[in-house]
């Protein structure tokens, strides 16, 4: 046993200070993603409401409806639409709400 | 109850000792991965005065993955049943927000087409500090701050190009 | 009569056509020289069953298909010759009504039991079978009564639901039954209709510790299907995934054996590796488990390899002082030596595959099976005992062999020239295997393209799928209770790579 002590002491400690302080390997890890609306036209709204694998994106009218629970980060809606859709940087997500995570991403209409 | 009270009876009940039983409901298996490195060196739930337990009798909280399969609702209901009140249930990652599979003839799709859920913790896999958060915000520790968070971005990319 | 040659063409997949009749014989006659690999059926104008077979032997590896077509729904009883095939017996007749010719009991594999289950039940493959499996048991005999607990399936903290039927008669493993039809998803049912890109999504997840393996082993399926190529740098770029994997994994397995043990400092110094690990898998590959690497025709990105350099070596050194301090550690080596022993006759009669094969001395090893990126000088690591010892040395090797491996893959490169992506995967009929060498041993994935390129049909076969039935003989082999735990954690599986 005396092996582990000693390796245990001069291994020190690698224990996260998270939530008291913040941990810089959280917002580095995937993360679901933004949106920018002034580059969302309908169409695009409905490519990525079709490519999303997990039911994250739907669309409703003037809308893009996004349920940030149902989204496993999978990058295929950014591969998509690059200029449409951007890294969040968002880990700390938990709700006691569940509505909280359903958001309402405005559609650009297109000029007539 | 109001929602001020309940906040405060949370708080003081779970907020300094927690102890929480895991169910797997059909997860992949990583989302259980994650949920073990909770105790491992570098997350180390104790410290936040956070315990695992393996009997549900001892438990007050239940941390629930994957899409609830139909065929193990009534364990699932069992499990939750056999824990005593008061308790939290937080339901964790994708697969048991209603991500990945569908409410069909093999899973309901959500956890809460089965079980009262409490929290809710996106992911897949939620990492163990998004689960710590989710705990914090079960007991009342920490903010839910998600609902102000707009996932938009206002700036054009073409201005961002010449830097700012 | 069918004159089909047991010589594999190493590093090709050769598809014969067997008429029924033939089928007995042709098994007989394969059997001797092959592994059988996997056993399925799939439906179309006739219901036919195609056997998988292997050829693990150095600079000979491939593999060959037999097909037949099943006119009157009927087979030889084939586990009677090769009992690798037993538990697919079970789930071809779970899935497409159709027992083998003897009419012995089968028993329940993906199915949950029928009782309070409204008609129709749940979809299958093929036709519904009309009566439940009878899950008949084998006859003990046994000093004073044996008797059956069910176990399960909420078990320990933070593992996977699992329940277990243990026979015993007191303190030793008489039997062990597993049943995981509670973790069944559907996932081969899910995944007709679908092109094989909107198939990896679930097919990562069906399995999430081997997300690589399982995603690698239908894209090359798919790639096989339509004739596809992938650019060497591109096949490297998934190797070095692979290896990651591998990496990670076999850290895990070596926490798990110290938690079953009660060795929790031994425990924390594998988690701390662990956890170097996963980060280093997110910042070569953006995600700790690796999910969304590997994409039909290549990969989505290529590996951050100067993160990979800076990182790997202080992780692995992390990994590598906590396995020496272990096996310095006899407290810990007591508990592991002698246990849970599976013979090398039983890991080659079930056709066992990956790291608790080759702790049984079996020399298999899909890596080995030309013409991917993994050249011959691969080293394969065995042992002898078959005891949760010799697979615990067994993974420490390959380890080692990884980082090798790794550093190797990113010197030859693992950048495509041009970053624009992959090219749009071509939409044409076909069929294909694929295969991977997950952590736990070769995944194998076959698809059916239609000619629009969606599936028709798809069969995963994750190893946890094909290791599961060496554990009870593991469990039975003079072993109590408490080691089950440990066995299990030797055995590094998952429920739902069986349960799909």
């Amino acid at each position: 046993m005396t092996l582990w002590f000693i390796r245990g002491l001069r291994r020190g400690v690698v224990t996260t200070r998270y939530p008291a302080r913040p941990d810089a390997s959280g917002p580095s890890l995937p993360a679901p993603p933004a949106f920018r609306p002034q580059a969302l036209t309908s169409h695009t709204a409905d490519l990525l409401a079709a490519i999303c694998p997990s039911g994250a994106l739907r669309r409703d009218r003037g809308v893009l409806v996004y349920d940030v629970g149902r989204c496993t980060a999978c990058g295929r809606c950014a591969a998509k639409a690059p200029h449409a859709v951007t890294r969040s940087c968002e880990f700390e997500l938990a709700t006691t709400d569940r509505s909280a995570l359903i958001k309402e991403i405005p559609v650009r209409e297109e000029a007539r | 109850m109001t929602a001020e009270e309940l906040r405060e009876t949370i708080a003081r009940q779970f907020g300094r000792s927690l102890h929480i039983r895991t169910l797997d409901t059909g997860s992949c298996a990583v989302c259980e991965q994650e949920i073990r490195l909770l105790a491992a060196p570098h997350y180390d739930l104790n410290r936040l005065g956070f315990f695992f337990t393996p009997a549900p009798r001892h438990a007050d909280l239940l941390l629930v993955t994957g899409p609830m399969i139909r065929a193990f609702a009534v364990a699932a209901r069992k499990t939750y049943d056999a824990m005593p009140g008061p308790k939290i249930v937080v339901a964790t990652g994708a697969c048991a927000l209603g991500g990945v599979y569908p409410d069909d003839a093999f899973t309901h799709g959500t956890v809460d087409a089965v079980l009262p859920v409490d929290v809710w913790i996106p992911g897949c896999p939620p990492s163990p500090l998004a689960l710590l958060h989710g705990l914090g915000v079960a007991v009342g520790r920490l903010a839910d701050k998600v609902r102000d968070l707009p996932f938009t971005e206002d700036r054009d990319p073409e201005r961002t190009r010449g830097g700012s | 009569m069918t004159a089909v040659e047991p010589k594999v063409v190493p590093g090709e997949v050769t598809t014969f056509q067997v008429a029924s009749p033939d089928l007995e014989a042709v098994v007989r006659d394969l059997a001797t020289a092959l592994r059988l690999a996997d056993m399925f059926a799939s439906d179309g104008d006739t219901t036919t069953l195609r056997l998988v077979w292997a050829n693990d032997t150095a600079g000979q590896a491939g593999y060959i298909i037999t097909e037949t077509p099943l006119d009157n729904g009927i087979y030889p009883a084939l586990s009677d010759i090769a009992p690798a095939a037993f538990v697919e017996e079970c789930e071809i007749y779970e899935q497409f009504g159709i027992r083998p010719a003897t009419g012995k009991a089968l028993n329940r594999v993906m199915l949950p039991p029928h009782t309070g289950q409204p008609p129709p039940g749940l979809p299958t493959l093929g036709h519904k079978p009309e009566a439940e499996p009878e899950e008949a048991r084998a006859q003990h005999t046994v000093g004073g009564q044996a008797f059956e607990f069910p176990f399960g399936p909420v078990r320990q903290v933070g593992v996977e639901s699992l329940y277990y039927g243990l026979v015993t008669s007191g303190e030793e493993v008489v039997d062990l039954y597993l049943f995981s039809w509670h973790k069944h998803r559907g996932l081969e049912w899910r995944l007709q209709g679908k092109t094989p890109e909107q198939a990896l999504f679930l097919v990562e997840r069906t399995e999430g510790l081997s997300a690589v393996a399982l995603g690698w082993a239908l894209a090359a399926a798919a790639e096989a299907a339509t004739g596809s190529c992938v650019p060497e740098a591109a096949e490297r770029a998934r190797a070095v995934a692979l290896e990651l994997e591998r990496l990670y994994n076999h850290a895990a397995a070596m926490a798990a054996l110290c938690q079953s043990t009660g060795l929790t400092v031994g425990q924390s110094a594998a988690e701390i590796a662990l956890e170097r690990l996963l980060r280093l898998n997110a910042q070569a590959f953006g995600h700790r488990y690796l999910f969304g690497v590997v994409a039909p025709g290549g990969v989505t990105r290529p590996p951050d390899a100067d993160a990979i350099r800076t990182l790997l070596p202080g992780a692995y050194g992390e990994f590598n002082r906590a396995a020496e301090a272990l096996l310095g550690t006899n407290s810990f080596l007591d508990r592991l030596e002698a246990t849970g022993v599976l013979t090398a006759a039983q890991a080659s009669g079930l056709g066992l595959v990956g790291p608790v094969a080759r702790a049984s001395g079996q020399l298999t090893d899909s890596r080995r099976v030309p013409g991917g990126p993994y050249g011959d000088e691969t080293a394969v690591a065995t042992g002898t005992a078959g005891d949760v010892l010799a697979r615990f040395t067994v993974m420490l090797a390959e380890a080692a062999e990884s980082v090798r491996l790794i550093g190797g893959f990113l010197d030859a490169g693992t950048r495509l020239g041009a970053e624009a992506g992959i090219p749009e995967f071509p939409r044409t009929g076909g069929a294909g295997l694929g295969w991977a060498e997950s952590p736990r041993g070769e995944a194998l994935a076959w698809v059916e393209l239609g000619r629009d390129g969606r599936i028709t049909r798809a069969r995963l076969r994750p190893a946890s799928a094909r290791n599961w039935r060496g554990f009870d003989d593991a469990c039975r082999s003079q072993n109590v209770f408490t080691d089950i735990p440990i066995i299990e954690a030797s055995f590094w599986l998952t429920v739902a790579g069986m349960a799909r």
